[in-house]
Formats: structure tokens, C-alpha cells, sequence
């Protein structure tokens, strides 16, 4: 399968990268190329010109911003996410989901601002990002602009990317809480039928001090489940009827209905992993 | 047309591409290195894999023209001398781990990088490192027996 002809540019730095999308109409950017080379495949995408952002090395860092803040550059793949220590001590949530993403090989080249603009509404890294309350860094030549994940993504493939902008760095607030996070697919690599990532801390006095719960595969886009988050925060851990919230709580859902699995489907499994995961983090088990 | 430069098996190539050119096509028919294969054409198979400074990618994957610079060893490149099998290979052999062979290069591919890249394995972990690779014939069975086989081969060199 041979994609469409296109021109191609390889950028050096930011500014170039920016300045070619700003100057040529019908431009895309490729990172990792893991989602956009069967979109270009199949011709679901026809660009005129791909810019090529993997050999700007700016775009590969991972740093602590001075208030503790994780930076995470645009084109840190899936293998560096499950590596990095600084990763893994501020976020380990972040790596543990970068293990159940697709294959050893695809991990290697797949990138997470790649698979954030993607916005697959199955991506295993909207769920943890939203949950954590992650945000992007969005650039154009002359505009620079930040947002939440959550806000960022719109729906099945689709963000509030505008032409010429490009993401360059996903900032995560540090997270050492108890995490679960998880995904149900039939085969490891595919897509998730649903998907859950969860943060739960508890105080000492065995109430629960906060609970940040995300879910994907499940509707357009991932998105947090937020009133099981506040049936649940300042109740004593011991004693929450964890059935009686989250039957309510995901009933209005509306699951996606494709060749994975229908709507009731993925609802049912939903229910189960959130009844176990955070039943699990209530009793203040570890990872 | 674009000119990409890159590293094959140790042997600079100085060759013409098309950007809309898979890597995969690169090496196949511009190179005409006809070891590493190509199935599904998706990212699923893992039969074009090949290692990009020593880490298992799919060639499919990638266009031709990214390669600039790149460092990569395809399944030639794993003989160490002429007539002479590599461990992956003489333990492919002896455990029988391929019947029609279509998914062999991309197998041996992945046993390189996992054998030297991680403590000894169990079955379970090699069946986990492997899911980005079909076979349609084998029921896996005996590729797991080999990259075990492999892995202790590569040890023993090791001691
Ligand atoms: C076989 C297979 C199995 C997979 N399984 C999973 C899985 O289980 N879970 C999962 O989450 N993902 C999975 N994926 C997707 C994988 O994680 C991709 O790596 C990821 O979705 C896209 O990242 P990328 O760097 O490859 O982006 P690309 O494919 O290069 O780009 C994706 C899109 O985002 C745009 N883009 C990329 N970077 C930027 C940027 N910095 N600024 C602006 N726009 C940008 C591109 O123009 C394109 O439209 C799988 C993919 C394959 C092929
Ligand atoms: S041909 Fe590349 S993964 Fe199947
Ligand atoms: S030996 Fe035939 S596909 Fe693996």
C-alpha cells in the first residue's frame, strides 16, 4: 500500500518545524508515524507536505520544572516513558501505562504527543494523563498556549490543534499516590474495550483524602468519571458500598459500539475492572 | 526524490528514495536485501522487523527517507562470518521454530534484542515481549523453546 504523494521536510529544530507548517498549506507533522503511516496507507489522510519532527532533539528531554513539575517533550517515546526514572519516580502511573501500550516494537518508535494528538478514543495514555491532570504545551510561530488534556482532546480523532500549531511538551504535576491503571483488550496489543486509570491516597485516619478516576475505550473521547470521584472523597475507606456508587455513577454511559465489542459489553467490563481496581485501592493495597 | 544515507549491517548505502517509499520497500528493493519481509503492511505481524541502533522497529512502518543516519542490522546481518550461524539462528534451527519460514526473520530479529537486553526470561515474559510478532504455522511453541535455548546459548558465551 503506497500513500499519496507528499513533500518532505525535515525540521532541525522548533522554529523550523513551525515555520514549515506555518508556510505550507495541507502540512502534517509525523512524530513516531505508528497511527499516521496507515492513515497515509489507506489515504485517509492525503497531506501535500509531512514535516518530520524526530530529529529535533530539544523535543526528546525529560525534565523537572522548577515547582516539581514533570516536562515531558513531545517526542519521548513509548520505551523512554517505561525507562525514564525521572518518569518513574514522579508518575509511576505514566510508565506502568506506557507497558500495556501496543508491542515492544511499537513502543519503540511511537511517541506521547503522537499519541495525544492521535486522540484514539481507546489511546491507553488519555485516561492516566486526564486523571493526573496533565497539560499540553501547544506552539505556532508567534503564539504559545497551554491546556489541560482533558480539555484538549474533542472527540474520536479529534483536538483543539489548529493549522500551523504543533504540541511541543506534555507537563504532568507529580503523582506518588496508589495508582491502579489497567486496560481489557482480547489480544494484548489491541486497543482497549475499556480502559481505567485510577488515583486513590487515603489519610491516616483511613479516609479517603483524594480520588482521581479516568475511563477510556468507553465513549467519543476518555474522560473522568468524577462523581464516583466525590462519592467517594472523605468517606472512611473501609465502609464505601462500592456497587451502590458505580451502578449509578456509569449508567448514563453510552459506550462506543464497534467490532471489539457493543455498547452493554464494555459497560459490563467497565463495571467490573472499576469495582476491583478501586475496591483494591480502598483497602489500601499496593501496586 | 530524496537521498537518504544509512548503515546496513555495518555497510554504508547511498540510495535514492521517493518520500512516500516504505523503509521496508527501501531495504527490499532499492537495497535489494531480501532477508527482512513484509506481511500485514499494518504494524501488526512484526515479519519486516529490524533493529534501529540495536531496538527491535517495524519497517513498515516508517518511510525511507526518516532513515537519515540510521544505524540498522536486518536478519543478513546476524551471520558473523560467511556459512556461519548466529546463536539466534542455530537455535531456531535445532528447535525447529519455523515451518514455512515467512515470519522467521522478524522472529530472529526480536530474539537478538530481547536475549542480550533483559535477565533470563521465563516463557511467559518471552510470550509477552513477542505478541508483536504472528506465526501462522508454529502455535509458538517452539519459537518460545528457541529464544529460551538462544538466551542460554548467549549466556554461556558470557561466563
Ligand atoms: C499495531 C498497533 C498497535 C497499537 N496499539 C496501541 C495500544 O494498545 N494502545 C495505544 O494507546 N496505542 C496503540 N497504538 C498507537 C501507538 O501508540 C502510536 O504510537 C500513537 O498513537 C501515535 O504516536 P506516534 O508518535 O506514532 O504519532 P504519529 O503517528 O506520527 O502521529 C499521529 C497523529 O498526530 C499528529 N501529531 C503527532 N505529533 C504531533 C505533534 N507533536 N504536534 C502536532 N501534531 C502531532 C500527526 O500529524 C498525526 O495526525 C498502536 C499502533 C499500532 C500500529
Ligand atoms: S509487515 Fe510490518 S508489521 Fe506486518
Ligand atoms: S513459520 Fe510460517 S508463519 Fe511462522
Amino acid at each position: 500500500m503506497y500513500p499519496k504523494s507528499f513533500e518532505y521536510l525535515r525540521a532541525k529544530s522548533v522554529d523550523q518545524a513551525l515555520q514549515y507548517l506555518k508556510d505550507n498549506e495541507g502540512s502534517r507533522v509525523i512524530a513516531g508515524g505508528q497511527s499516521l503511516l496507515p492513515m497515509l496507507k489507506s489515504r485517509l489522510y492525503q497531506p501535500t507536505v509531512l514535516v518530520d519532527i524526530n530529529f529535533i532533539p530539544e523535543l526528546r528531554e525529560v525534565k523537572l520544572g522548577s515547582n516539581g513539575d514533570l516536562r515531558i517533550g513531545a517526542m519521548v517515546t513509548h520505551y523512554d516513558v517505561i525507562e525514564n526514572s525521572t518518569i518513574r519516580e514522579n508518575a509511576p502511573i505514566l510508565s506502568s501505562t506506557a507497558e500495556n501500550i501496543a508491542d515492544v516494537q511499537i513502543r519503540n518508535r511511537g511517541t506521547i504527543g503522537g499519541s495525544i494528538c492521535e486522540a484514539d478514543p481507546s489511546a491507553d495514555y488519555l485516561p492516566t494523563l486526564m486523571a493526573l491532570d496533565a497539560r499540553v504545551v501547544l506552539k505556532t510561530t508567534d503564539s504559545s498556549r497551554e491546556m489541560k488534556v482533558e480539555d484538549f482532546i474533542q472527540g474520536p480523532f479529534e483536538t483543539l490543534a489548529e493549522d500551523g500549531e504543533m504540541l511541543v511538551e506534555v507537563i504532568v504535576p507529580p503523582s506518588k499516590a496508589n495508582y491502579r491503571v489497567e486496560k481489557y483488550a482480547r489480544r494484548k496489543a489491541d486497543f482497549a474495550i475499556a480502559s481505567v486509570a485510577a488515583i486513590v491516597s487515603l489519610s491516616k485516619d483511613g479516609k479517603v483524602a483524594d480520588a482521581r478516576i479516568a475511563t477510556g475505550a468507553q465513549q467519543d473521547k476518555p474522560h473522568r468519571l468524577r462523581e464516583i470521584e466525590s462519592a467517594l472523597k472523605g468517606k472512611a475507606s473501609k465502609s464505601v458500598n462500592l456497587e451502590a456508587i458505580i451502578g449509578p455513577a456509569t449508567e448514563e454511559l453510552e459506550p462506543l459500539d464497534d467490532l471489539h465489542g457493543g455498547p452493554e459489553y464494555r459497560k459490563h467490563v467497565l463495571r467490573g475492572m472499576l469495582s476491583r481496581m478501586l475496591g483494591d485501592l480502598l483497602s489500601g493495597k499496593e501496586a | 526524490m530524496v537521498t537518504v544515507n544509512l548503515k546496513i549491517n555495518g555497510k554504508q548505502y547511498s540510495e535514492e528514495a521517493e518520500p512516500r517509499l516504505l523503509l521496508v520497500h527501501f531495504i527490499r528493493d532499492a537495497l535489494k536485501l531480501k532477508g527482512t519481509h513484509i506481511g500485514c503492511d499494518t504494524g501488526h505481524c512484526g515479519a519486516c522487523t529490524i533493529l534501529w541502533d540495536g531496538k527491535p522497529v517495524k519497517s513498515c512502518q516508517i518511510l525511507a527517507v526518516q532513515a537519515e543516519g540510521a544505524n540498522i542490522m536486518t536478519v543478513e546481518g546476524l551471520e558473523p562470518e560467511d556459512g556461519k550461524l548466529s546463536i539466534e539462528q542455530e537455535s531456531f534451527r535445532e528447535n525447529f521454530a519455523q515451518q514455512c519460514g515467512y515470519c522467521t526473520p522478524g522472529f530472529l530479529m526480536m530474539t537478538r534484542y530481547l536475549i542480550r537486553n533483559n535477565e533470563e526470561m521465563t516463557r511467559e515474559e518471552i510470550r509477552e515481549k513477542l505478541h508483536g510478532n504472528y506465526c501462522m504455522c508454529t502455535g509458538y511453541q517452539q519459537i518460545v523453546d528457541a529464544v529460551q535455548d538462544a538466551q542460554r546459548k548467549y549466556f554461556a558465551t558470557k561466563k
